[in-house]
């Protein structure tokens, strides 16, 4: 039992605005998520928050069509910033996707807010759904958002964080997965002052599918930290993760990928990937990749690497002509380009390109 | 006209520590003619080429180098390569994610910016391509494929010398260039190479075997050893080093 900790202003905030009960309780005794929490000790959210004005903002959602609901959560989130984002961002805007359809949500946050939506992809149907995350200096825009695939659903799932140098933004995403599902998932993410990329994968196996995919890139001053728990908890199952990040001085990333594997998914087949290219010393990235197994029939791999740009790559293509800044650019790309790759889609995939280039232009 | 004289150069280690290569290299090859230097391993001969090219890692103590009268050591390598220097690399870098025609467009467009003059146009670019590829029996496809990657080590060669024909270049550094190769690639490199041959361009072709100077015939043969130019002579040199090896110049002491 630790001491109830001394609560920032913004803190006291968050906890007067919630109704009595355990999760103001639980704020009041432990304050946000700190360094010293194993999940998050890479990201000091209570830290940076700490100096955020603490006046109540809000998420603005700007979605591409009308939710077909607008209702209460059936069910309460089991981790405090999804928690957070229910008590506080109002009731939850609910997406029913239909076959073929396109939904694009726009999150942009304004002072501290928080925002709920649901996304529900019904059996066999094949949608896409792109989300695009903004926010201003001094916000927290803390969204929880839960997507439920039936069987044989299919959804592409595309994901933008823009850069926010001033602001601290947590997304906290809930995948179910049943039976035969496929989810493909790309983000493409340039960091915040904080920012946290949270997804929790109920990987139901029997043929289901999870494709996770990422690339970022971060300048000085921005931070972006990608954890993901994938649960398989039924057997065939598969799960594919490629993460490529490049950080520049006084950028940091963070990667904590969890592949949880289940006594009952035999014949899981689980790969994951990071690999971080770091473009200059006081660059930072931070990864732990961590597959727990308790199903004996399993093919598992984690990889992760780190390096810097090849030298030998570099002086060729400045011996062809190409300025050094431009070299450094391309070869920076092409590192970054395999995640975004996988992503079918053309149109999206050429968003998330020339994002991309633009962002190293600029930086390099 | 590339005249390096005098050039000195020390390898710089990581322990700090450098170690001389280059003892005062003298070399001087017009315009339109073909220059060999040929030596044992260990020479000098390929620090001789990164030196000219501008490659890190080597420190310049003494002499110079220049091409058509510009300073190559004061230039960057990409200034350098806008000034006409082309290194054929004795293992050319792969480099994933980026395609060869993409790549060369960069590259020449850089050069032709670097000198002040127009970009070159889509079309005339691809047709440019197109005939470079054809000579050197190139396809499409390997075309689309990126910079060097899945080649096999003529290959490889080959689109070195398809990006010197792009590129044109005044002076052509060919770096080794029949290391790997069998006796076919080895003639459709020097064919690719022959081609280049031109009044207003030098080619430094840089070999420790022979071989390859039976395809490009050199008008100039160079002895290099112990970091110099140990004897300088006519075609009938490289005969001569087939015969007798490199055993006499070793020492250092035969000039």
């Amino acid at each position: 039992m630790t001491a109830p900790v001394k609560l920032s202003d913004f803190e006291t905030a968050l906890v007067q605005a919630l109704p009595a009960g355990d999760l103001r309780a639980l704020l009041e005794e432990r304050g946000l998520p700190h360094r010293r929490v194993e999940e998050w000790k890479w990201t000091d959210l209570r830290t940076v928050l700490a100096r955020f004005p603490s006046a109540p903002g809000a998420v603005e959602l700007d979605a591409s069509r009308q939710p077909d609901a607008v209702a209460e959560l059936e069910r309460e989130p089991g981790l405090i910033m999804p928690r957070l984002a229910a008590a506080l961002g109002g009731d939850c805007a609910v997406f029913e996707l239909a076959d073929g359809e396109r939904l694009t949500l726009e999150f942009s946050g304004e002072a501290a807010g928080h925002r709920i939506v649901a996304v529900n992809v019904p059996a066999g149907v094949t949608a896409t759904l792109h989300e695009i995350y903004r926010a201003e200096d001094g916000a927290l825009a803390n969204i929880a958002i839960n997507i439920v695939l039936g069987e044989g659903a299919t959804l592409t799932r595309v994901i933008e964080q823009r850069e926010a140098p001033g602001a601290a933004l947590v997304v906290t995403s809930g995948i179910s997965l049943s039976a035969g599902a496929t989810a493909k998932q790309t983000t493409l993410g340039f960091g915040a002052k904080l920012a946290r990329l949270e997804t929790h994968v109920a990987h139901a196996g029997h043929g289901a599918h999870l494709s996770m995919n990422g690339a970022y890139v971060l300048g000085p001053g921005l931070h972006l930290d990608q954890t993901s728990l994938v649960r398989h908890a039924g057997p065939d199952g598969t799960t594919e993760e490629l993460f490529k990040g490049a950080a520049a001085k006084g950028g940091r990333g963070v990667f904590q990928g969890k592949i949880h594997v289940e006594k009952p998914a035999q014949k899981t087949d689980a790969q994951m990937q990071h690999r971080g290219l770091l473009l200059d010393e006081c660059a930072e990235i931070d990864a732990k990749p961590e597959l727990e197994i308790y199903a004996d029939d399993v093919v598992c791999a984690h990889g992760n690497a780190f390096g810097a740009i090849d030298e030998d790559a570099l002086f060729y293509m400045r011996q062809r002509g190409l300025p050094e800044a431009t070299a450094r650019a391309l070869l920076t790309e092409s590192f970054l380009a395999d995640p975004i790759d996988r992503l079918e889609d053309e149109e999206l995939r050429e968003v998330l390109t020339v994002q991309l280039k633009s962002a190293l232009e600029a930086l390099i | 006209m590339l005249e390096i004289k005098d050039l000195e150069a020390r390898v710089e280690t990581e322990a700090g520590d450098g170690r001389e290569i280059l003892k005062g290299v003298t070399l001087s090859a017009p315009a339109g003619e073909v220059h060999a230097v040929m030596g044992p391993n260990g020479c000098g001969k390929s620090t001789l080429s990164y030196v000219l090219s501008g490659r890190d890692g080597y420190e310049i103590t003494g002499g110079g180098a220049t091409l058509a009268g510009e300073d190559l050591l004061a230039m960057d390598p990409e200034e350098r390569a806008a000034a006409g220097v082309f290194l054929s690399f004795q293992y050319p870098v792969e480099i994933p994610g980026v395609p060869t025609l993409t790549f060369v467009k960069e590259a020449l467009n850089a050069q032709k910016r670097a000198r002040g003059e127009d970009e070159v146009s889509a079309p005339d670019f691809m047709k440019k391509a197109r005939e470079a590829a054809a000579k050197l029996g190139i396809s499409n496809e390997m075309l689309k494929r990126p910079v060097n990657v899945g080649f096999s080590g003529g290959e490889k060669k080959r689109m070195e010398i398809f990006q010197a024909l792009m590129l044109e270049p005044k002076l052509l550094i060919l770096d080794e260039t029949d290391s790997g190769l069998d006796i076919d690639a080895l003639k459709v490199v020097a064919e690719g190479v022959n081609a280049l041959r031109s009044p207003d361009r030098t080619m430094l072709v840089i070999t420790h075997y022979q071989r390859l100077l039976d395809y490009l015939k050199p008008d100039v043969v160079h002895v290099m050893a112990a970091g110099r130019i140990q004897k300088t002579g006519g075609p009938e040199l490289a005969m001569e080093l087939e015969k007798e090896g490199y055993d006499k110049y070793a020492s250092g002491e035969a000039a």
